[in-house]
């Protein structure tokens, strides 16, 4: 090699060396890096307990340094004989948005940007069109004459397209019928967004903020421990509370009863009895997504 | 074993050491696109750091441009299928050498389709949780699991083939039949599944009307196939006018200065005859029907027959005398070698009507039978003789008019395809005029005063309706004018199938609300960042390949068989290696790749 070619082969060297750098400067402020273990971890149906004892741990241990406050991360399973279904009360409905909130509240939905998994139609009486639903109604001037309202969140569909089209199956639904995310697993491609009729499905586009004095420490692993960025989450019927035994935050905060919940597999519940006797009916049943989220009326 | 390996290796090493040396055009393309992939990678960095806020999606819109690109680009790389078709089911020649940039431009999309989609995912770190074995693989339920196989197998597809081809014509060998041609056919199906699995992504989504038409994956093809090979022509244009495939037109040479001329007869075939043997089975009807137009020079010594880049029609038979080819490159002239009695020279011309790729000059008195392009194609006709000049012609690289001018009838008759189709889809939704317009209404004419895709989809079908007429117009067999409707076939479909398919879907939502999207700069970037480097890729595969598909960069001509010369040796290595740059040293292995036959 000649003096002048080193010299030239260096100093384009050298000059492609810096322009990268220069580049990829914005990853300097680059934070939450995934470590070794986060990378690697496995699909949730993969790990043994032990494996998701030690998951729920580091989840405890990130949330405790992140927000200051120990939680209590746990994984619930589903429950045998049972399979959850949701019925709502159009005629009591008032569209409120209390459901709303306290969904935010109880499940870590980030605040900014914000994350809410309910979306409360104002919908004209004599109309089921929701192209001419309202979205942005403001919530101190209801009920209103002349309009219903109809909340609108996950279905937890028996035959869920999100789960379907999901490419990493990092989205199915658990035995009591309720549609998870392992949000450890999803690569963020929103493909499951695509594919939700009823625009259920939220995508992190950032990551995710919560204030610190308004987290919840009850936390599960497919419910509602805080997310990473960049992955997709929706409403789980509240798998924290309902695996439990408890009702989901929405029903507890409705000031109409016009939210019903319980385990269809039972003849004596509550739901049972709706099915049985009101006029029910689901969204957009001609795409055959066999929602367990139904609507009725009661006059 | 090692020999083999080693081959290999340096002829990997002689093929990338290609791509960092040209003339100065090239530099600055390449210097250009560089900086624009340097820009999008920037780009991402920021987009990596805070996430795909700062893009323009929504949970309304959830893909944009990122997906439109990818959605369009799968289509281009389908679309080099439309190459194979040709050649290996109808047998076309002219598209034969071509195939091969057909194909890389595939592998150029494939791979600016996988940097789309990984740009798109939220979680670029969980790739591998899409690599089938290792991650979590949703197969055969997932559409885009589908997707993730069909585009990585054509990726693989087309880059064997590729590969497989160049280095044999890199080791002046024939290709093995059972090598390629399987795979060749396997690839065309794969093409095909390609974009209707693409397709089908959208198509399978009953949540969405706008998608969910049986007739998106048809039109997908029809687009596909018209925006793939247009892009093909302009690339081909491009190619032909900066390299050696193609000089530039010369002033032509008149007959009558070459020296004294006389009508052939069939005398002059009879001595052809005695050294050509397919011509001396050629019956006596059609050797006489070549002869009107024929003459027969006697051309002194120190004489150009045949000059570099002119634009002429006739073949040359040396009846007499010897001749020597010489090509001029920037720097000088090099030889190529010396013609004998019975060769044939300036085929190429006559038969692909480009201009001649190097000059032929007399070394002694001699005497050439000088036969106009349809006195040879006469002479065609007879099977064996046509095989023989055009076996010949299929070893080498030649872009001819005849074969863009069929790639325009394959861009002709899928645009007015793709036309018919979308005017389907619009007569079902209008006409229908159910809940499920409006998507299609929100496209074309705005929805409850939204109406930002309104300016797009117009342009679009103003530039689909613009190519689709200057098509079937004569006018395009104009190559400018065929290059204006080829641009305006691209930006058409990339506008009606990226923003004027995905957008839409999304357009209301399924609960009805309206939420534009309009891509950020930091994406639009991105986009070009990856489209640059799509188009480097290109660049790079076709310097490497066209060296190869002249002849100029062989085994034969390898610098010994130590890959650990001297820097000097590199140096002359890569400089002989490169058509226009090269200055002296003549190799006979060249050849064969000139204009000269030896039946």
């Amino acid at each position: 090699m000649t003096r002048r070619n080193f010299l030239r082969t260096t100093a384009v060297a050298a000059s492609g060396v810096a322009a990268m750098a220069a580049v990829l400067a914005p990853l300097r402020e680059l934070t939450d890096f995934p470590s070794l273990d986060q990378f690697l971890q496995k699909h949730y149906q993969e790990m043994t307990p032990p494996e998701i004892e030690k998951v729920l741990e580091r989840i405890a241990r990130e949330v405790e340094r992140q927000y200051g406050l120990r939680p209590h991360v746990r994984d619930l399973k589903p429950m045998n004989g049972v399979e959850f279904v949701y019925c709502l009360n159009l005629t009591r409905c008032v569209g409120c948005r209390k459901c709303v909130h306290a969904c935010v509240a109880e499940n870590n939905q980030s605040r900014s940007p914000e994350i809410q998994y309910i979306r409360v139609l104002k919908m004209p009486n004599g109309t089921f069109d929701m192209e001419k639903a309202d979205h942005n109604y403001a919530p101190e001037t209801v009920p209103q004459e002349g309009s219903y309202f109809m909340p609108v969140q996950c279905h937890q569909c028996k035959n869920p397209p999100c789960v379907k089209v999901c490419p990493v199956k990092a989205t199915w639904q658990e035995a009591d019928g309720i549609t998870v995310i392992d949000y450890d697993w999803c690569i963020g491609c929103r493909y499951c967004e695509a594919a939700c009729p009823y625009w259920a499905r939220r995508f992190n586009f950032a990551k995710p903020s919560i204030p610190k004095d308004k987290l919840n420490p009850n936390m599960s692993y497919l419910g509602n421990r805080p997310r990473p960025h960049g992955v997709v989450e929706k409403c789980h019927f509240c798998i924290q509370r309902t695996r439990a035994g408890r009702y989901p935050a929405c029903l507890e905060v409705c000031p109409t009863g016009a939210r019903k919940f319980g385990n269809i597999l039972d003849p004596e519940s509550e739901v049972s009895y709706i099915l049985k006797n009101k006029r029910v009916f689901v969204l957009k049943e001609e795409i055959g997504t066999l929602p367990r989220f139904f609507y009725y009326f009661d006059v | 074993m090692t020999r083999m390996v080693k081959g290999y290796l340096t002829f990997l090493y002689r093929s990338a050491s290609l791509a960092f040396v040209g003339d100065w055009r090239y530099y600055l393309w390449v210097g250009f696109l560089m900086i624009v992939c340097l820009l999008g990678l920037n780009a991402y960095a920021k987009q990596f750091v805070h996430g795909l806020v700062i893009t323009g999606m929504s949970d309304q819109v959830s893909w944009g441009v990122y997906i439109a690109n990818f959605t369009f680009l799968v289509g281009v790389a389908a679309a080099a299928v439309m190459l194979v078709i040709p050649v290996y089911i109808y047998k076309n020649e002219d598209l034969h050498d071509l195939v091969i940039f057909g194909e890389l431009l595939a592998v150029a999309a494939i791979l600016m389709c996988l940097g789309f989609v990984m740009v798109d995912l939220g979680r670029p770190d969980r790739f591998w949780h899409l690599i089938p074995g290792i991650g979590k693989f949703n197969f055969p339920g997932s559409m885009l699991s589908w997707d993730v196989i069909v585009l990585n197998g054509y990726l693989l597809l087309n880059v064997y083939i590729c590969g497989y081809l160049l280095y044999c014509r890199y080791q002046n060998k024939r290709p093995s039949k059972w090598f390629y041609v399987p795979f060749v056919f396997v690839g065309m199906v794969w093409a095909i599944s390609i974009h209707t699995v693409t397709a089908f992504l959208y198509v399978g989504l009953g949540g969405r009307p706008f998608w969910n038409s049986a007739i998106v994956g048809p039109r997908f093809l029809a687009s596909a196939f018209t925006a793939g090979p247009a892009l093909i022509i302009l690339a081909l244009q491009i190619t032909r006018r900066v390299t050696a495939i193609r000089g530039s037109p010369t002033e032509v040479l008149r007959r009558e200065e070459l020296g004294v001329s006389r009508p052939a007869t069939l005398a002059d075939l009879d001595v052809l005859a005695c050294q050509i043997p397919a011509l001396a089975s050629v019956p006596t009807e059609i050797r006489q029907a070549s002869l009107p137009g024929s003459t027969v020079l006697d051309v002194p010594p120190g004489t150009t027959v045949a000059r570099q880049g002119e634009m002429d029609s006739d073949a040359f038979f040396i009846l007499r005398g010897r001749t020597t080819v010489r090509r001029y490159e920037s720097g000088g002239y090099r030889n190529l070698g010396t013609l004998g009695v019975s060769d044939l020279f300036g085929e190429m011309a006559a038969i692909s009507g480009t201009p001649r790729t190097a000059d032929v000059i007399t070394d002694e008195n001699a005497q050439v039978l000088c036969m106009p392009a349809d006195a040879l194609h006469k002479l065609m006709r007879d099977r064996e003789m046509k095989r023989r000049i055009l076996s010949k012609m299929a070893e080498r690289i030649v872009i001819t008019d005849r074969a863009i001018l069929t790639l325009r009838s394959i861009v002709q008759i899928s645009m007015i395809i793709n036309v018919f189709l979308l005017l389907n889809e619009v007569f079902k939704e209008f006409y229908t005029d159910s809940l499920h317009v409006a998507s299609s209404k929100y496209l074309y004419f705005g929805l409850h005063g939204y109406s930002a895709l309104n300016a797009w989809i117009w342009t679009a079908i103003a530039c689909n309706l613009a190519a689709m007429v200057l098509l079937l117009l004569p006018l395009t067999k104009s190559l400018r004018w065929l290059g204006t409707a080829c641009v305006l076939a691209i930006v058409g479909i990339w506008i009606e199938k990226g923003m004027g398919l995905v957008i839409p879907g999304f357009i209301p939502t399924p609960l009805g609300e309206i939420v534009e999207y309009s891509p950020t700069l930091n994406e639009t970037l991105i986009c070009f960042g990856i489209w640059a480097f799509g188009l480097l890729c290109y660049t790079v595969f076709l310097r490497m390949a066209i060296p190869i598909l002249l002849g100029t960069l062989s085994k034969a001509n390898e610098p010994g068989s130590d890959l650990k010369g001297s820097e000097e040796q590199l140096e002359a290595l890569l400089q002989s290696s490169i058509p226009r740059r090269r200055t002296v040293e003549s190799s006979r292995a060249s050849l064969t790749h000139v204009e000269t036959t030896h039946p």
